[in-house]
């Protein structure tokens, strides 16, 4: 499994330093540290949703579902949806991120260098995919009747307000 | 086969995949790979055309200064819920109202409006008012329709008044700033809440069984004291809205700044407060990272979604037809008002802005409605969202009374109780669009003549 609650970890931490930077809005650096902290919230929080099922359904039919359609209505979507996304993801960000690291591509304002969080966009989509392999052997189980197998997670009610 | 015919075929599809309940994120994704992959086959479309993807991605998100106060605003939000401010505000009002007729059902639209002007999100305010207010009310013999309707249409202003994550939300998709959206807003959701106030008063005293007093006995607090507690808890959260809606109208900061100090703000309010806990601000933080995450995740899948879209001139094609609706600006506000409404019937805001806001822009925007009008469309727009959170049977704030609501009161009742408050949000929407001034006025106020100037440059950029 991904260490995805090292990353949860990790994002109470750059919240907090998120909120404390934009107090001291004086250099381009500072105010830039803010956004790429920012960055770092959702960039490395996209597995960890995957993983914890929070996503934004239209669940008024999905719902009453019994498990297995609901595994494979995942099960099918991601082999065609979200891997193929994934893999589209690393395929434009991994050589315009070496791109910006390789020139040392500045942000315009005199900031901080470009480099690393294209990168780390980039390694949100690897991110992504191994989460999605992750689901992807869940699901299986789910739907070969082994689920004593894997740890079942409720789906979630959405959580956005 | 032309692209504008898989332009059409690929919306409809998107909205299948959605219905049939796979993630909205992914659904935008899913669809947009397939169709890109047929454009390439039946089209002129080439791999090249998505490189331009990540500097979308990048701009969208890393360098986009609206969506950063989403977090701010969200972490805001979760505090008051967390560290139990927000229970300590509605006591303290129940107890000073409740003995009035109907006073508990006005005590619920004043703290909810409160709140909503504290916070941007709605689970908070209607899970607090929910598990406070409404065993109370229904052990005195409220209605549980009236007492859940109140609840959840109160609690959902938080969308409406300032600082909502709807509003920033639709100001990603505008040329705004969400500064004229929050001005824009604030008047009719200010509006909303006296309006509800007022068919509380009104039930109260036609039908005084549905909303009675609730009695005196219920006081554990003398007169004074509950007027000392009143001002302590009321003045605090009330200051720090002000602090944060003045600094932004007053143009000091921008909203993502004034979220900030909304964020540390309810930080050092839970401190005074004495419930400051590490695990209260753990939470709170854990809940932004998922809303944050979640937000963003349908944004870059949205983005793909676009693109392709556009390539197969989708945009134009939609674009034509707003335009070609009859009646001019008016028959396009009221098109877009109806389609936003059935759409909220089943879909949620998230989805209803990602999917159908871009959609309109362009439209709006050769219609002339610019400026301080684009606000008061955006505001029209927001209420309708609003309703949408209210309509039964998947509204959101549905779910989150049903979750905590005492076993008195039937889903049903909630269902029901919601519709005369829809009907009181369809009124507020028809005053608003009769009186544009009612939002354009306090953006004049406040962003004066540049607004428009502004604007545009945006649009440009």
């Amino acid at each position: 499994m991904i260490p995805t609650i090292v990353v949860g970890f990790f994002n109470v931490i750059l919240r907090y330093t998120g909120s404390f930077v934009g107090q001291r809005l004086t250099s381009p650096a500072i105010l830039e540290l803010q956004y790429y902290l920012y960055s770092m919230i959702f960039l490395l929080g996209f597995a960890y949703i995957l993983k914890h099922q929070i996503n934004v359904r239209v669940d008024f039919w999905y719902a009453h579902q019994p498990i297995s359609r609901r595994a494979w209505i995942d099960f099918i979507g991601h082999w065609v949806a979200l891997i193929p996304f994934c893999i589209i993801g690393m395929w434009v960000s991994f050589p315009q991120a070496m791109q910006s690291i390789r020139v040392g591509e500045q942000s315009p304002d005199g900031g901080l260098p470009r480099g690393p969080i294209k990168a780390l966009l980039a390694i949100s989509f690897l991110l992504l995919l191994l989460q999605a392999i992750s689901e992807q052997i869940r699901l299986y189980a789910v739907l070969t009747n082994r689920s004593h197998l894997v740890e079942l997670e409720a789906v979630q009610h959405v959580k956005v307000e | 086969m032309s692209l504008e015919l898989l332009a059409i075929i690929m919306f409809a599809v998107f909205l299948v995949i959605i219905l049939s309940g796979y993630p909205v994120a992914f659904s935008f994704a899913g669809t947009a790979i397939v169709f890109f992959l047929l454009g390439v086959i039946f089209g002129d479309l080439t791999f090249g055309r998505l490189n331009v993807l990540f500097s979308q991605w990048f701009a969208n998100s890393v360098s986009n200064l609206t969506f950063l106060a989403i977090p701010f605003f969200v972490f805001m939000g979760a505090v008051f819920e967390k560290s139990g401010l927000a229970e300590k505000l509605l006591t303290t009002i129940g107890l000073l109202m409740g003995p009035l007729r109907g006073g508990m059902a006005v005590a619920v639209v004043f703290v909810g409006t409160l709140l909503a002007a504290a916070t941007g999100v709605v689970a908070a305010t209607v899970i607090v008012m929910g598990l406070l207010a409404l065993p109370v009310m229904v052990k005195y013999n409220y209605d549980p329709k009236l007492a859940s309707g109140v609840i959840v249409a109160s609690g959902t202003l938080a969308q409406l008044i300032p600082p909502s994550l709807v509003l920033i939300v639709l100001a990603q998709f505008l040329p705004l700033s969400v500064g004229e959206l929050f001005a824009g807003a604030l008047i009719p959701g200010v509006m909303l809440a006296v309006i509800f106030a007022i068919y509380s008063v009104v039930i109260a005293y036609v039908k005084p069984e549905h909303a009675p007093a609730i009695p005196k006995a219920e006081r554990t607090m003398t007169r004074g004291q509950l007027a000392k507690e009143t001002v302590k808890v009321v003045v605090p959260p009330l200051f720090l809205v002000f602090a944060v809606l003045g600094s932004i109208f007053g143009g000091f900061t921008t909203a993502s700044e004034a979220g900030v100090v909304g964020a540390v703000g309810a930080v050092i309010l839970s401190i005074a407060y004495r419930t400051f806990s590490w695990k209260t601000i753990m939470d709170a933080a854990r809940s932004t990272a998922d809303i944050t995450g979640l937000v963003l995740q349908i944004l870059f899948c949205s983005t793909f979604f676009a693109l392709v879209f556009n390539q197969l001139n989708g945009q134009d094609l939609i674009t034509d037809w707003l335009l070609a609706i009859p009646g001019d600006k008016w028959g396009f506000i009221i098109a877009a008002n109806i389609i936003v409404f059935l759409l909220g019937i089943n879909l949620e805001f998230l989805e209803i802005s990602f999917i159908v806001m871009p959609l309109f822009v362009p439209a709006a925007l050769a219609l002339g409605i610019t400026g301080p009008l684009m606000v008061w469309f955006a505001v029209m727009m927001a209420i309708n969202l609003n309703m949408a959170f209210i309509s039964p049977p998947v509204g959101f704030s549905l779910f989150y009374l049903q979750s905590v609501a005492p076993p008195e009161v039937k889903t049903s009742d909630i269902h029901r109780g919601a519709l005369p408050f829809m009907a009181l949000q369809g009124l507020g929407l028809v005053l608003v669009m009769v009186f544009p001034q009612s939002v354009t006025w306090l953006v004049d106020q406040f962003f004066g003549d540049e607004a428009p100037i502004e604007g545009l440059i945006r649009a440009v950029i």
